[in-house]
């Protein structure tokens, strides 16, 4: 039976051809630690890093691609922005459709005397601009939303959240772990000061990167400290970018992958990657309309959304139906709570969760109709059970 | 720019400017603008006595420096100090 890869909001599969080439090139090529000599394996492997930050200031329309740091995921680049600009006293918003990779970091914050607001999303799973904006006030430290719900797909109205923050003065951070590759992102159209962006997905690139774009880093405290290879004369972490933010050896190998899912993407189009995962979306709510017993989440319709569906099946689990996804059909779908059980709570799918499929650039229409054409067979079976 | 031993050498006798970096991503951000530009540079172990931060230093055309030094401006380079450094 043949596989078909559907976990790509977790991790993207496959990759473009480069990726594992540029990879492969550092290592058996490289050798050098970048910014740490002068001698020609080390220049090469600084040369590398920077080639993948500049690629990543153009596909986000960043002017200087010193303020992109590297980080190990955007796990890592959110705890950068949230303990490196919150303190006890300050206020911070954001929704309850967050991942945890934001929820987390915000509860223990709170734990430590930050006040922190969690704005509701409407029962589809949306978190709404106006709402959201009623929350953020002047005098507010941070506002943190997601561009995009890792359990339903639905992509938030950043312009309309940035233009409101800019008006007030207020940083923005926003967790672009979801859309970085898969929807066209302009830093400053959006309004975005903080940017924290995955590398393994949508940016096709290998596990263990990521990174955070930062506009102004006055008041960003590093989140750890150390060798930088620069200003060696001295016990004080450097005060420029990235140095600033970088500490230790950089995941080099990872980093020239990371350039090489970037390049592919440049080359095809976001916005080509956009349409044709919207595409598929239209196509799996079109093989499965009708189909009783299925109940899908998030905004109704293709549009406003990633290349993720939620969905339950009534009379099974949902690891019941991951499973018989997987032994019967061979779809690897990712089942439960996604990590983000607020979410799940504003879906009314707490404590069990949901069957999530999430497809990619290079997903085809026929795993798409496999997997709606499962559903219809499992939903009819499960039908007959209750 | 990568050149061979040869044409290196020759190039190092040409360009009499230096300019030196805090860090490695302003060196490399600066070899790669102006290699863009047009204009002759050359990535070298920054000479000792001019504190070569970040282990290497950007070899110029010096008759250039206010050319090169407002392109570095505009890119966000961050850079240390120029040096005249002739005949090194």
């Amino acid at each position: 039976m043949r596989t078909r890869y559907f976990d790509n909001a977790a991790t993207s599969w496959p990759k473009p051809p480069g990726v594992p080439r540029a990879v492969r090139r550092c290592l058996e090529r490289g050798g050098g630690n970048a910014g740490r000599s002068g001698h020609a394996k080390a220049l090469e492997a600084s040369r590398t890093v920077l080639r993948a930050r500049e690629l990543l200031a153009e596909l986000f329309r960043i002017a200087d691609p010193s303020r992109i740091l590297f980080t190990k995921n955007a796990t890592e680049a959110l705890n950068l922005a949230l303990y490196g600009l919150l303190r006890p006293g300050d206020r911070v918003v954001t929704s309850s459709m967050e991942h945890n990779s934001v929820m987390r970091p915000l509860r223990h914050l709170a734990r430590k005397g930050v006040a922190l607001e969690v704005v509701p999303a409407s029962a589809g799973g949306v978190i709404e601009a106006a709402s959201f904006c009623a929350a953020v006030t002047a005098g507010t430290r941070l506002a943190v939303v997601t561009h995009a719900s890792n359990v339903t797909g639905a992509v938030t109205d950043v312009a309309a959240i940035g233009a409101h923050c800019r008006r007030l003065g207020v940083p923005l951070l926003v967790d672009a772990a979801q859309t970085a590759g898969s929807l066209p992102i302009d830093v400053e159209a959006l309004g975005v000061d903080y940017l924290a962006f995955s590398g393994h997905k949508g940016l096709l690139g290998p596990q263990g990167t990521g990174g955070l774009y930062v506009r102004a880093e006055d008041a960003l405290e590093p989140l750890q400290r150390g060798g930088t290879g620069s200003r060696s004369d001295r016990e004080e972490q450097p005060e420029f970018l990235p140095d600033r933010y970088e500490s230790g050896t950089l995941n080099t190998p990872g980093i020239a992958g990371l350039g090489a899912g970037v390049q592919y993407l440049l080359h095809r189009g976001v916005t080509d990657v956009q349409a044709h995962e919207q595409g598929l979306l239209a196509m799996f709510l079109e093989g499965m309309a009708g189909t009783p017993g299925v109940s899908t989440y998030g905004p109704a319709g293709a549009t406003g959304r990633t290349g993720v569906l939620s969905l339950n099946l009534s009379g099974l689990s949902c690891s019941e139906a991951g499973t018989q996804l997987e032994d019967r059909f061979g779809l690897l779908t990712r089942v439960g709570l996604h990590c983000a059980p607020l979410a799940h709570r504003s879906l009314g799918t707490f404590p069990e969760g949901t069957v999530r499929f999430s497809w990619g650039a290079f997903t085809r229409p026929g795993d798409v109709r496999a997997a709606a054409r499962a559903v219809r067979l499992l939903a009819a079976a499960g039908g007959r059970r209750r | 720019m990568r050149l061979g031993r040869p044409a290196r050498q020759g190039l190092l006798r040409e360009l009499e400017g230096v300019v030196t970096f805090f860090g490695s991503h302003h060196a490399m951000r600066a070899e790669r603008v102006l290699d863009g530009s047009g204009s002759r540079a050359l990535l070298v172990p920054g000479p000792r006595e001019i504190s070569p931060n970040c282990g290497v230093a950007l070899r110029f055309d010096y008759s250039r420096l206010e050319e090169v030094r407002e392109l570095l401006d505009r890119s966000f380079v961050q850079y240390e100090a120029f040096h005249h450094y002739p005949h090194g």
